[in-house]
């Protein structure tokens, strides 16, 4: 196997001055971009890709691979220190992230977010280079029905993560699959739920959702308990994670890699199902589960490295297959195709320096994260020194820009106002919104492979019980399904969550 | 909204809950009306919105049957004032940044959206504004390239 000389050719690109300074531009902005909330790597991304047409092919999708992985490092941060994710991936690092912020222990957070994202993209870069060519046969004995199975195993597991009744977590989920199907229907070209408004044929974009739930209602909760006030800032007397840190975490970030570089292969998971899933793990694996949500390391270190890992071993499925995995590596799809190629098997055997210097510079990113991020903890420490008062005009101006930037339309960012109102009425009703952006993120993809896989088999279910691997998930669903009914697990799960809606 | 509660009883929160779920799922089902719904083979496009409105209003009316007989308990008390003018100044945001220029739409949102704490000065607020329309200019105007005009036109 050479594939040795495969990645000393992808080293050999990546390092070049230009390829270089591109990946630290990349990882750079990403970070940026990571920690203010409201502009995410989707609309950067975005504005930034006619600017990769300019650019060498390479250098274009190394900077642009450098935002989607950078800003998994900066939207920790946010999601630590102001409970505010950054990004969708970073919603579950606010349960235990900054919990821990409030005790004090916001540098030590944001340590093991740093190290563990490090690691896990280490490792992912690895896997992608040794496992990629190889994993893609797996995944191609996906068929449609492995892929339903899948996603409903997902939507699942991640109602055990909303706090607060099972029964309003999956009223969230479908919520979030009613949103994703608003605009054109995929298949029949109809128009669905868009009361008549043009704006909403193309659908919701994510990110209106994401910051009218999450930035726009945050903001007004968190005025209207503490007014001038603002969030309360614990005295931070340790910045750096003790000894008991590292021994805690260290076994999560494993757990959390080996999980997050498995989600990030397929289609539909990447980096937030990944954070969610290896939260939920690592809260099933713990010896006492019930602390979650209070504050435990674990529960930091685990989705931080998941969502790094998955975010680079999503581009697994778009570099071998030619999938886009989620609407990220359609960006990265498109950014490819700019340059007239077609990601995809060819692109491994034609033009093997494009995916080998992808995968070194990947590794090379990380590097340079963690050397931008670490010794930058201070400064971000410092943000939470900043009374509430002057801080929630800055995240309102950047959610603001964030939004209409993305269509330059007065429509989304009013539609993301309104979702802001939706997200308080969500508040006082005590449900969790987290779910609700699981369902829109899958509902599309749900719905898709369901349609093609009743087509194929005119309308028959049973196909779900026939194959393995479908067959598999759905017993791990119901398996699931039936542990949230059973009273004792039922009883543990309150307790656990008790602590946070106090 | 919350619906009717005899005093003692009724869990106002999740009798929220319900009306938000029913609501989502009726409004579902009235836009998906006129959709077709096809077959389980020849799924249409009004299939799947119709089987997820139609688990959204059942689980409503189980979470509200159950919120009911349940012991009272408070919605949190709601304050107007960051609520209306936090989206009030969102949505003057939006008009002013396309029909008056970035810098006046960015001022706008500051000033404005600093009256949601009673607790600010004006003089704080406005180099507050000043300055973050200086950054956002350079930043996103400058920096990563939003396609916004910076004054009016």
């Amino acid at each position: 196997m050479d594939f040795i000389n495969l990645l000393m050719l992808g080293f050999g690109e990546a390092i070049t001055p230009a390829n270089l300074s591109f990946c630290l531009l990349g990882a750079l902005l990403g970070t940026l971009i990571g920690v203010l909330p409201g502009i995410g790597p989707t609309a950067t991304i975005a504005v930034l890709l006619p600017i990769t047409f300019f650019l060498p092919p390479l250098a274009g999708i190394i900077m642009l691979a450098g935002i989607y992985y950078g800003a998994q490092y900066g939207g920790s941060t946010t999601a630590i220190l102001v409970n505010l994710p950054g990004e969708a991936s970073a919603v579950v690092t606010t349960l235990d992230g900054y919990q821990m912020a409030r005790q004090g222990r916001a540098g030590a957070a944001l340590a093991v977010a740093a190290l563990g994202s490090f690691f896990a993209g280490t490792v992912a870069t690895f896997a992608i280079a040794i496992a990629g060519p190889m994993l893609s046969q797996f995944a191609l004995s996906f068929g449609p029905a492995e892929y339903v199975a899948l996603m409903l195993f997902g939507l699942l597991a991640a109602t055990i993560l909303a706090s607060g009744p099972v029964l309003k977590a999956i009223g969230m989920i479908l919520i979030g699959l009613l949103l994703g199907m608003v605009g054109t229907d995929q298949a029949t070209g109809a128009e669905r739920l868009t009361f008549g408004a043009v704006e909403l044929f193309d659908g919701i974009d994510f990110i209106v959702i994401a910051i009218g739930l999450f930035g726009f209602s945050e903001i007004i909760t968190n005025l209207e308990r503490s007014g001038s006030a603002g969030v309360t800032v614990a005295p931070l007397t340790r910045l750096w994670p003790t000894r008991e840190d590292f021994r805690q975490s260290w076994a999560a970030v494993l757990r959390g890699t080996g999980l997050g570089t498995m989600l990030g292969l397929l289609p539909g998971g990447g980096a937030t199902l990944a954070s969610f899933s290896a939260y939920s793990l690592e809260k099933k694996v713990s010896k006492n589960p019930q602390k979650f949500g209070t504050g435990v390391v674990e529960g930091v270190a685990a989705p931080e490295a998941a969502n790094n890992a998955a975010a680079q071993s999503s581009f697994i499925p778009l570099l071998t297959l030619g999938i886009p995995s989620n609407n990220m590596m359609a960006m990265m799809l498109s950014a490819f195709m700019i340059h007239g190629i077609t990601p995809g098997p060819s692109v491994l055997t034609n033009q093997p320096e494009i995916f080998w210097g992808l995968v070194a510079s990947m590794w090379i990113g990380n590097l340079l994260l963690v050397v931008i991020n670490l010794p930058m903890i201070g400064l971000w420490v410092r943000l939470l020194t900043v009374p509430y008062r002057l801080l929630y005009p800055a995240i309102l101006l950047f959610c603001c820009i964030g939004v209409y930037s993305m269509n330059n339309r007065i429509f989304d960012v009013v539609l993301a106002a309104g979702f802001g109102l939706l997200g308080y009425v969500f508040r006082k009703a005590n449900c969790e919104p987290g779910p609700l952006l699981l369902g829109f993120v899958l509902g599309p993809l749900l719905e898709a492979n369901l349609r093609r896989t009743l087509l194929i088999t005119q309308g028959d279910p049973g196909i779900f019980v026939e194959r393995p691997i479908s067959l598999v998930m759905l017993i791990a669903t119901v398996a699931l399904l039936a542990l949230m009914i059973f009273p004792a697990f039922r009883k543990k799960r309150e307790e656990a969550f008790q602590e946070e809606e106090a | 909204m919350a619906g009717p509660a005899a005093s003692g009883k009724g869990d106002r929160p999740d009798l929220l809950t319900a009306a938000i779920f029913v609501g989502f799922g009726v409004i579902g089902l009235w836009q998906t009306r006129v959709l077709d719904g096809g077959t389980l083979a020849q799924m249409g496009p009004g299939y799947l919105p119709r089987v997820v409105c139609g688990l959204l209003i059942l689980l409503g009316l189980v979470i509200g049957i159950a919120a009911m007989r349940r012991d009272a308990a408070p919605i949190e008390p709601i304050k107007l004032r960051p609520l209306l003018v936090i989206t009030l100044s969102i949505v003057g945001f939006a008009f002013a940044v396309t029909h008056l220029g970035f810098v006046i739409a960015s001022m706008f949102l500051i000033l404005a959206g600093s009256l949601a704490d009673p607790g600010s000065n004006w003089r704080t607020t406005l180099l507050l504004a000043a300055g973050l329309t200086a950054f956002g200019a350079i930043v996103f105007v400058y920096g990563l390239g939003v396609q916004v005009p910076l004054w009016p036109q």
